[in-house]
């Protein structure tokens, strides 16, 4: 590394900014807040063509996981699970690499309503995140931000080396305009809402 | 720096009249864009969003060596190496010494406007690395050996016959194979090239100083696995990226996916800290971010251009000016082209290297209307022409003729007579003597000059 560089181009900030009166900064931006943070997430995640998951009912999520993994066009046979998704979570399924598994299976740390978005830090296993053609992400109960801003706060108290953000399936529009999903990362990304209070939440 | 800069408007004319498609797609693409930003704004309180930006922007840009610092400190505190480049050499040098170093056989890359301009995969490439441009209009363009044409849709200049007949030849895909069937192809190569590669290259949207993030927005998640799988990752960044905090990156990263297509965020986005950490953690070993001057503290130097630092590359102003829809980003012969690269690259390459750039408009003014940092576009055009005429860089004839015209101009008895001898010349006459008119009236016809003058008709009151 150059330390000349590192020091030329410091100085030259410094000459620039001193040229010119320093401006404040504006604070926050304080976008509406929602009253129904979740109902809110269904929609704007929904949208942008993620599908939603109730699970809030269900007993046994484990089998229940199975049975709707089974159940998708393809049959998802193996699948790849994060190491934070804690036993009652986990599908009934053989567990393969990510690289060749038909559905990644994950905890998010949150969601965020405003943006339609699930946080997902690096504390889980990136691949299975990625790579399989289906993620399906744990959304646990009460861990859905109204605003984008409110989340980022309390994340960076935490912050793994790499966050990630899912928003909607993978898409892509530079062939012809037309828009194809599932081009690099996965094609299929399925909130479940309503797992376990605390899971995936100490973790972070 | 070697651009075509200076062939603008040969370049122009020749897409124009020899590439008819390349309007086609371009005008249809932008419009498309255009009008999903429209829709992206309306549904926020746009103006007060647009102006927070434009704040912190400013606010970061004004106190930059203090966050720049502030960035590095964290960066490394994070575990994550950091390097800075004075230029596009020192920039390519560490990337490649780094390459080097870690016996790296084949490298993926997001798309990277900053790689672009600092010709990256070349060299590369002459150290025996693969090199795997993964955004999907980036590969069809690496295949086609084009550099890219638009900021968000690097081959939105492409129909989807153009690829087809492209991915035909070189993926063996159907002739009449559609949208999905050629991403899949693509999407196999490429998926291929991400387990393999040994290190990942992205640009960024953003660097935040408070913690040290790397923030990258995309839409296919290529991006993620470029920062994820590959055991080195190397972030190449712009110095003036810097956001002073998380917060501040909540509502830059919806604003920038608003402006450039209307979404209310990227399908994807990573915020990249430093290397894996935790046990589960399949992330990099190692993560170096290359801080990049190349221009830019010349730019943050000036008076006026130093506003242009706060882009954000979303792309917005080219899909809403009417100039660039008619050729695409190919016409303006370097990485920033439209109206923000009118106005940056006379900064970042100086003044000389960038004419006739700030000329490439026609001052309407869409872009700044489109901007989400409120850059003042046509104001820094015409920063940029006074002082190209000052510093005597316009053509000589425009000089003279602008020169004539304010001699003439200020003077009543000279005007009035300029006027008479106009009238009396008619269209064609005029057009011989006049400069810029005989240009104009090559493709055109040109109205009828008025038998008498408009002193004349206001003395005998005009009906």
């Amino acid at each position: 590394m150059s330390v000349e560089s590192r020091e030329r181009i410091l100085a030259r900030v410094a000459e620039a900014t001193a040229s010119r009166a320093g401006l404040p900064h504006p604070g926050a931006l304080e976008t509406p807040l929602t009253d129904d943070p979740e109902a809110a997430f269904v929609k704007r995640f929904t949208s942008s063509g993620g599908e939603v998951v109730e699970a809030d009912r269900v007993r046994g999520r484990s089998v229940w996981l199975t049975r709707l993994l089974r159940g998708l066009d393809p049959e998802v046979v193996g699948v790849a699970v994060g190491p934070e998704v804690p036993p009652e979570f986990r599908p009934r399924l053989p567990e393969v690499a990510a690289a060749h598994a038909g559905a990644g299976i994950s905890v998010a740390w949150a969601a965020v309503a405003e943006s339609g978005s699930l946080i997902l830090p690096s504390t889980g296993t990136r691949a299975v995140q990625l790579l399989p053609p289906v993620h399906v992400v744990w959304v646990p109960r009460g861990r859905v931000y109204g605003r984008l801003e409110d989340a980022l706060r309390e994340l960076r108290r935490n912050l793994s080396a790499g966050v990630g953000l899912h928003s909607g399936p993978s898409k892509s529009a530079d062939i012809g305009r037309t828009v194809v999903t599932g081009v690099h990362g996965p094609g299929r990304c399925m909130a479940v809402l309503g797992s376990h209070a605390s899971a995936g939440t100490s973790e972070t | 720096m070697d651009t075509g800069i200076k062939d603008y408007a040969a370049r122009s004319r020749e897409i124009i009249r020899e590439e008819p498609g390349v309007r086609e797609s371009v005008t249809g693409a932008t419009i498309a864009f255009d009008e999903k930003r429209r829709q992206g704004y309306a549904e926020v309180d746009a103006d007060t969003w647009r102006r927070w930006a434009e704040g912190v922007k400013n606010h970061t840009l004004t106190h930059l060596d203090r966050y720049l610092a502030e960035a590095e400190e964290q960066l490394q505190a994070n575990g994550a190496q950091v390097h800075w480049a004075a230029d596009a050499a020192e920039a390519r040098e560490i990337v490649t010494g780094l390459a080097v170093r870690h016996g790296v056989r084949s490298v993926v890359k997001g798309k990277s406007m900053v790689t672009e301009e600092i010709d990256l995969n070349p060299v590369l490439e002459a150290a025996g690395i693969e090199v795997f441009e993964t955004d999907l209009g980036e590969y069809i363009l690496q295949l086609l050996e084009e550099p890219p044409s638009h900021i968000l849709g690097p081959a939105l200049h492409k129909s989807l016959e153009q690829v087809q007949e492209l991915f035909a030849e070189r993926l063996d895909t159907a002739r009449d194979g559609d949208p999905d069937t050629l991403a899949r192809a693509a999407r196999e190569v490429l998926r291929d090239a991400f387990i393999h590669a040994d290190m990942g290259i992205t640009g960024a949207n953003f660097l935040v100083a408070e913690t040290g993030t790397v923030a990258l927005i995309e839409n296919e998640g290529n991006i993620r696995l470029t920062t994820s799988l590959p055991r080195v990752h190397v972030a190449v960044v712009g110095i003036e990226k810097l956001l002073p905090r998380m917060t501040d990156l909540a509502g830059f990263l919806q604003l920038t996916a608003r402006a450039a297509t209307g979404q209310p965020i990227g399908c994807f986005v990573s915020l990249i800290q430093g290397p894996a950490a935790d046990p589960g953690d399949d992330g990099p070993e190692e993560v170096h971010v290359v801080l990049v001057d190349n221009g830019r503290t010349d730019v943050l130097a000036h008076e006026h251009a130093w506003e242009a630092l706060r882009c954000v590359r979303c792309g917005a102003c080219l899909n809403a000016c009417p100039v660039y829809r008619q050729t695409g980003g190919h016409a303006y012969g370097y990485v920033y082209s439209g109206p923000i690269g009118s106005v940056l690259d006379p900064g970042l390459l100086g003044l000389h290297e960038a004419m006739p750039l700030p000329f490439a408009s026609s001052l309407c003014g869409a872009c700044q209307d489109a901007c989400p940092v409120r850059i003042p576009i046509p104001e820094l055009l015409l920063e940029w022409r006074r002082e190209a005429q000052e510093e005597g860089l316009t053509p000589w004839r425009e000089r003279a003729a602008l020169a004539g015209l304010a001699s003439v101009a200020t003077r009543p008895g000279l005007y009035r007579l300029a006027g008479k001898i106009g009238s009396r010349l008619g269209a064609t006459g005029a057009a011989r003597v006049l400069p810029m008119l005989g240009e104009w009236s090559k493709d055109r016809a040109l109205p009828k000059p008025s038998p008498r003058t408009f002193r004349d008709l206001w003395r005998e009151g005009i009906e």
